[in-house]
Order: structure tokens, then C-alpha cells, then sequence
């Protein structure tokens, strides 16, 4: 399964096999560090709302496109309640994984993820999300990981043409 | 006085470990200072309560590789306030993972907000297997850490600071794991349960 997650609404066509969530219209609260999905009620989150529903499908993707806002060399608010309301599908045990400890996954396939970063952003502010994304790819199980810089303006077309990449 | 505001950056501030980091902190740094907890609805309040200090110590934990939203949201207000821009921003971050250097980027973070919008960076602590280190025989290293960071604080020093328990990677994976089948236990969860590969 391909999915392509955004912070914003684009007007976008991705094929009927494959999933768009536009989080800027879902209510997704954020993590309140409860460790309910590890030592409660493992597998599922606490908050019942609409991250219920994202998270499997994070879970279930073989190729990913995250499109966020970069604010202080992170994702934006938006993208990252959804990437911190994700730890349903990772258990509370650790494991060393490419020489660093790691939580183990659930049921999450590795992806092939490809990141679009919008906004001004200088060159410093990119090396940092660029680490950020590094650490991420240990985290999420990214064995292979792409960075896209783009513009608030160029955005639409950013991501056309990543989401065209899925054809071939 | 240099008055220093500690801001809980954790979404589970009243009894997270960044409130136990902080009171430790309280205990050593002799000038004046207060302590906030971040929620959704006190940002304003926090920012124009801190208009006159000098310092601004955050303390949070590493929430999916960097900053938690939490403090995400409150650091965008904080650029809107007209705040007093002599502030120095200071920080301590723990991550359940042994590497603090897990903590690097967060810490990156931190400092480009720094930059980016007028403030100065000041000292940070930086802690490894900062989930459990408070509840083992090691917290005597963090608490001297934290120590450490209130004197260089207090002395105007520009520091950086890292702590970890001293345990192999392997050793520590065995701590975990009983550590949190312990508080699954508390809940009438077993460990074969925690190990579900079910999502939803």
C-alpha cells in the first residue's frame, strides 16, 4: 500500500489503491505520553479519535509521502502530533537496531518514504530536519529515505510529480 | 537576581520526569526562580508572566525524534509575545533511550530557535536513558549533571552537558524490558500481551 500524508490541502489524484489523508481536516489530539498503547492496551491508543485510523495505515504502507510545513528544523505542528500519536505500532521494548536502541514494531512494514518540506527554509535549518529525517528512518523503518525542499508556491506541483513517480 | 523560569515542555507535565529533573534543578539553583507547566491555554500567560527574566530553562522529553508538540506550540507563541530578547534559553532533554545523542537534533532545534528569532542559547543537559535513571542507583550522576548545569548557569557559563546510566547496551535492553513489564504488570497486563503485533 502507498500512502501520502499531508498537513494541507492539495487537490491532488493518487489512484484509487492508494490512501490520502489530509490531516489539516482530521481532529487529532496530541500524545499525552500516557504509555497506554504499551502497557494498557497494546496495539491501540487511548484517545479515540482520528489517529486511530491513521496509524494502521502508516503501519501498512510500503511507500510513504509525508508533505509537512518545517517550523525550527522539525515538522510543523500538524505532521508531528500525527508521527507522535504513532507509537500504537511500536512496543515499549527495546531492541539495538542499525547499532542504537530502538523500540521493536508491531505488525509495520518497511517504506520506501519520501519527504516534502515546505516553507522559506535556509540551508542550516535544512541539515537540521535532514537529521531529523536521518533518526526518523531508524524510528519509522525507512530503509530508504528521500528529502524534498520545496516552496509554499511549488508545493502542488512537488508533490504531482512525486506521487507521478508512483506509476513507474 | 537572575530570575529563571523552568517550562515544562512534557504533555504529561505534572508527573512527568521533567518535573522530577526540574525539582532536582530547583534544589541547586540558588536565584530566584518559578515554574510553569504548559498546556493549550496558557501560553500567553507563561510569556507575559516571564517578560522580566532573565533566563528560561525547558525541560522536556524526545517525543518521535525532537521536540514534543507541546512545546512546538508554546515556542510559536513565544516568537509572536514581544518578549524581552536579553532572555537566554536553556535546556534539559531526556530520552528513553540509552544514546543521549538521541537528543542531538532536538537539541539543534532548540538552538536554531534561538537564532532564528533573537534569543540567546545557553547551557543544556542532555540525558540518556532518562525514563528510568531517576528510579536506579545511577541517579546520583544525574542529579551532579544537574548540579553542574545550575552552577553554569548561575556563573553565566555557556555549557553543555551529557549523562546516561553506565550500562552496555545490552544490559540496559534487560533493565527495559523488566522495567516496563513491571508497569504493565501494575495494569493486569502480560508481557505476551505488550508483544501483540495487532495495530487497532
Amino acid at each position: 500500500m502507498k500512502l501520502l500524508m499531508m498537513d494541507t490541502l492539495l487537490d491532488i489524484e493518487i489512484g484509487n489503491e492508494n490512501k490520502l489523508v489530509d490531516l489539516s481536516t482530521l481532529n487529532i489530539k496530541n500524545c499525552v505520553g500516557c504509555f497506554g498503547c504499551w502497557v494498557k492496551t497494546p496495539g491501540k491508543c487511548v484517545i479515540r479519535d482520528d489517529a486511530t485510523s491513521v496509524y494502521p495505515l502508516i503501519a501498512k504502507s510500503n511507500e510513504v509521502i509525508y508533505v509537512s510545513h518545517v517550523r525550527y528544523g522539525s515538522y510543523d505542528t500538524i505532521m508531528k502530533t500525527m508521527l507522535e500519536r504513532a507509537i500504537p505500532i511500536q512496543q515499549a521494548f527495546i531492541r539495538i537496531h542499525n547499532g542504537e536502541t530502538h523500540h521493536v514494531q508491531r505488525d509495520v512494514k518497511k517504506k520506501k518514504a519520501t519527504i516534502i518540506a515546505y516553507g522559506e527554509i535556509d540551508k542550516e535549518e535544512k541539515e537540521i530536519f535532514s537529521e531529523l529525517v536521518k533518526r526518523n528512518a531508524h524510528n519509522m523503518l525507512f530503509d530508504s529515505v528521500k528529502i524534498v525542499f520545496t516552496t509554499k508556491e511549488e508545493l502542488l506541483k512537488t508533490v504531482e510529480q512525486e506521487v507521478a513517480k508512483w506509476q513507474n | 537576581m537572575a530570575k529563571l523560569a523552568i517550562i515544562n515542555g512534557s504533555p504529561r507535565a505534572a508527573k512527568s520526569n521533567s518535573k522530577a529533573y526540574a525539582a532536582i534543578f530547583k534544589k541547586y539553583y540558588k536565584q530566584d526562580i518559578a515554574e510553569f507547566n504548559i498546556n493549550k491555554n496558557n501560553h500567553l500567560e507563561i510569556c507575559s508572566r516571564i517578560e522580566d527574566y532573565e533566563n528560561i530553562l525547558f525541560v522536556f522529553p524526545l517525543y518521535a525524534d525532537g521536540i514534543p508538540v507541546t512545546l512546538l506550540n508554546f515556542l510559536k507563541k513565544l516568537e509572536e509575545y514581544q518578549m524581552n530578547h536579553n532572555i537566554k534559553i536553556h535546556c534539559i532533554v531526556n530520552c528513553g533511550f540509552i544514546e543521549y545523542q538521541q537528543n542531538t537534533v532536538a537539541i539543534k532545534m532548540i538552538k536554531l530557535f534561538c537564532k532564528q528569532k533573537g534569543f540567546k542559547m545557553g547551557s543544556y543537559l542532555s540525558i540518556g536513558s532518562g525514563e528510568a535513571i531517576l528510579k536506579t542507583p545511577f541517579a546520583f550522576l544525574v542529579k551532579f549533571k544537574i548540579k553542574q548545569l545550575a552552577k553554569a548557569i548561575e556563573n553565566e557559563r555557556d555549557k553543555a552537558f551529557f549523562v546516561k546510566m553506565p550500562l552496555s547496551k545490552k544490559l540496559f535492553i534487560k533493565a527495559s524490558t523488566q522495567y516496563w513489564i513491571g508497569l504493565a504488570k501494575a495494569n493486569g497486563v502480560t508481557k505476551e500481551e505488550m508483544e501483540t503485533m495487532q495495530i487497532e
